[in-house]
């Protein structure tokens, strides 16, 4: 049986770009483009742009891997030619002196032509006759970093998705020890319609996206965004939503804190953890007994703790239901708790309740085994 | 150099054939030029119906012969054009990708037609038309379909691509009037014009022999003295020089014609001449013969009957 080989050239070009890449890039699909259909030469690259996704795909030539590879853009990029300005003789590219046995040339040909892309979008935003869009762009023109697509689909109406970076600090030196490979951002998506007459309505679609990391530390859907107030213009709205954003991320990472200490304070009574999240927190698996009956106590500390309270499931080290797995207690809520007790009083009331709680668990277990 | 929209870009069947085959039988990607000819064309309103009295002229490009290379080497610099063949544009062919024009494809055409030597003259007008056509040939994705390529045809306008339908011009009666309007005019082939080099075989022969092809050579040189085949090559280029070769070859022509009838007048000459020998030649045999049997008569030979 024949089997699927990228030729080494484009292999080691396709490895360099997905460790090296600074935002993640993902190889959809590859296939064969020559006669020999187990030498890969074709792929689909999915790349991150405007809180979406463009798909190019990249095509090698399996028979000659020392020549530079071709892309074929999007469907709706069809007037994309990022090598003609307009003028007649376009500017050096990477294409240009292609070598292929530096692994890192693809990775530089994506990141300039994903460049080209976005001054591509916003040449196009540009050329719209759109009085507010015209507006909000120039008022939102010293953010950096700020990417707009617009989508040009026949059938749905023509609209201009805006992708603002918040907050302009590194959210991955926040949390000590946080073992993030991309840098973690928030950003607002902001979706205006082209082609209405002058309004100052809000945009259609306002939105927070985070990237998907973060959720470990900050809740994007539990966050509320603040009113978009009639006659308001994007520059305006973003102070305030940012100074919102901010303070509800300083409380997220103090909130960490709290949950140590709670954590810390169960060590006394419960022993030592034999899991625990270091660094945001979120849960930690306490070994205990009630007489000869063994059991797990897992939390799971919510972001809003102490003003939620955890989640505890009790898994017994002794029954196991037909299929070989250990019996689970159902996530217990009603205990007593006050988010206004210091750590110590909130391990100990619940280690009194727990006390209690692992006799009607051990009953359960033993109900269910016997059937 | 003017910005014209074709209006029909046509392929014979043949062409398309072998571009479709060339495609096919390559290990990988190929590419190439696309040679033929652009028409404007005013269609004859001869119609009953009285409104269609639209005479909207039409440019025809027609596709006739093409160049083809593997996708990884350079298209060579092209040909200059010719009264018949002109560079209408470039073709890509690629296994298995969207048919959508790729980024190579884009600066590649952007750059042909952006060459202003590259620019022909369609027939029948003083339009200057870059090579904006492309045709891009691909494979589809799934093998179970029932057709094997697919292609489709642009034209570079006004810094995009615009989509052509592409005409397949095939024998029958449904395509009568291509036949009708078609001008048989070719290019001359290049022809290689190196005669009688050093020919290996000849080396072996031995020598006797090798005198007699020298002879029969020799023959046949003074026969065709004046009407040497590499004049033919002289035959290309400005029509001043074609027509003053032509000139040049009927009248050795006409020489040779005269120089033969000639020397048939003066064979003929001498052939009557030995005729009218023969005949004075015979009459005196004759006499001879009457005289000798005069002189015989005297002594009549006796006929003795025993």
């Amino acid at each position: 049986m024949a089997i699927d080989t990228v030729p080494p050239l484009v292999a080691a070009q396709i490895k360099y770009l997905l460790s090296h890449c600074p935002f993640s890039v993902k190889v959809e699909q590859m296939w064969s483009g020559c006669k020999n259909p187990s030498l890969l030469d074709r792929f689909t690259l999915v790349i991150p742009y405007c809180l979406d996704y463009i798909k190019w795909d990249v095509i090698y030539n399996a028979m000659y891997p020392l020549a530079a590879p071709d892309i074929i853009f999007g469907p709706e990029d069809e007037s994309f030619q990022p090598y003609y300005d307009g003028t007649e003789k376009s500017c050096k590219n990477s294409l240009a002196d292609w070598n292929s046995r530096d692994p890192a040339r693809l990775l530089s040909l994506i990141i300039e032509l994903r460049n080209a892309y976005m001054a591509y979008q916003r040449k196009r935003i540009g050329e719209v006759d759109d009085d507010r869009l015209k507006f909000e762009i120039s008022t939102m023109l010293p953010r950096e970093g700020i990417e707009m697509y617009m989508s040009s689909g026949t059938d749905k109406s023509e609209e201009v998705k805006f992708a603002v970076p918040l907050l302009d600090m590194d959210l991955n030196k926040l949390v000590a020890g946080s073992m993030w490979s991309h840098p973690q951002k928030i950003y607002l998506q902001i979706v205006f319609p082209v082609g209405k007459k002058y309004s100052t309505a809000p945009p259609t679609r306002l939105k927070l996206i985070s990237s998907p990391e973060l959720k470990a530390l900050f809740s994007i859907e539990e966050f509320r965004l603040p009113p978009w107030l009639d006659g308001m213009c994007t520059a305006e709205y973003l102070p305030i939503l940012e100074e919102m954003l901010g303070s509800q991320i300083k409380d997220a990472v103090a909130s960490i804190e709290t949950r140590r200490k709670f954590i810390m304070a169960l060590a006394p009574l419960f022993g030592r953890p034999i899991e625990a999240d270091p660094v945001f927190c979120r849960r930690a698996t306490f070994l205990a007994s009630s007489a000869v009956f063994n059991f797990l106590v897992h939390f799971s500390l919510p972001l809003q703790f102490p003003k939620q309270k955890a989640a505890i499931i009790l898994q017994s080290s002794q029954h196991f239901n037909p299929q070989g797995v250990p019996v689970k207690s159902p996530n217990l809520t009603e205990y007593p708790w006050s988010p206004r007790w210091d750590p110590s009083e909130m391990a100990d009331r619940l280690f009194d309740f727990l006390a209690e709680e692992s006799l009607n668990f051990k009953k359960y277990c033993n109900q269910l085994v016997q059937q | 150099m003017d910005d014209f929209p074709m209006d029909k870009i046509q392929i014979s069947g043949a062409t398309l054939a072998s571009l479709l085959h060339r495609s096919s039988s390559a290990a990988g990607d190929i590419h190439g030029y696309l040679f033929g000819h652009a028409t404007l064309s005013t269609p004859n309103p001869l119609s009953d119906h009285p409104t269609t009295t639209t005479t909207a002229s039409l440019l025809i490009a027609t596709i006739t012969s093409f160049l083809s290379l593997p996708s990884h080497l350079p298209l060579p610099p092209p040909p200059p054009s010719t009264n018949s063949t002109a560079l209408l544009g470039w073709f890509s062919s690629r296994r298995k990708t969207p048919l959508r024009p790729s980024l190579k494809d884009s600066t590649t055409t952007i750059s042909l037609s952006k060459t202003q030597s590259l620019a022909f003259t369609p027939q029948n007008t003083n339009l200057s038309l870059p090579p904006s056509l492309f045709l891009l040939v691909t494979t589809p994705f799934q093998d179970q379909l029932i057709h094997t390529h697919e292609y489709k045809g642009f034209q570079y306008m006004g810094h995009a691509f615009e989509p052509k339908s592409l005409i397949i011009v095939n024998i029958g009666p449904s395509f009568r009037s291509q036949y009708d309007s078609f001008s048989p005019s070719v290019q001359f082939p290049l022809m290689d014009c190196e005669l009688r080099g050093s020919n290996a075989m000849m080396e072996d022969e031995t020598g006797d022999k090798k005198m007699s092809r020298l002879k029969d050579q020799k023959q046949l040189d003074n026969c065709a003295e004046g009407f040497e085949i590499d004049r033919v090559s002289k035959l290309m280029g400005s029509e001043a020089i074609y027509t003053g070769e032509l000139e040049d070859l009927y009248d050795k022509m006409l020489a040779k014609i005269d120089g033969l009838s000639r020397l048939v007048e003066q064979t003929n000459a001498k052939v009557l001449e030995q005729l009218e020998d023969v005949t004075i030649l015979g009459m005196l045999v004759l006499l001879c013969a009457i005289r000798s049997l005069e002189m015989n008569g005297n002594r009549r030979p006796s006929l003795n009957v025993h």
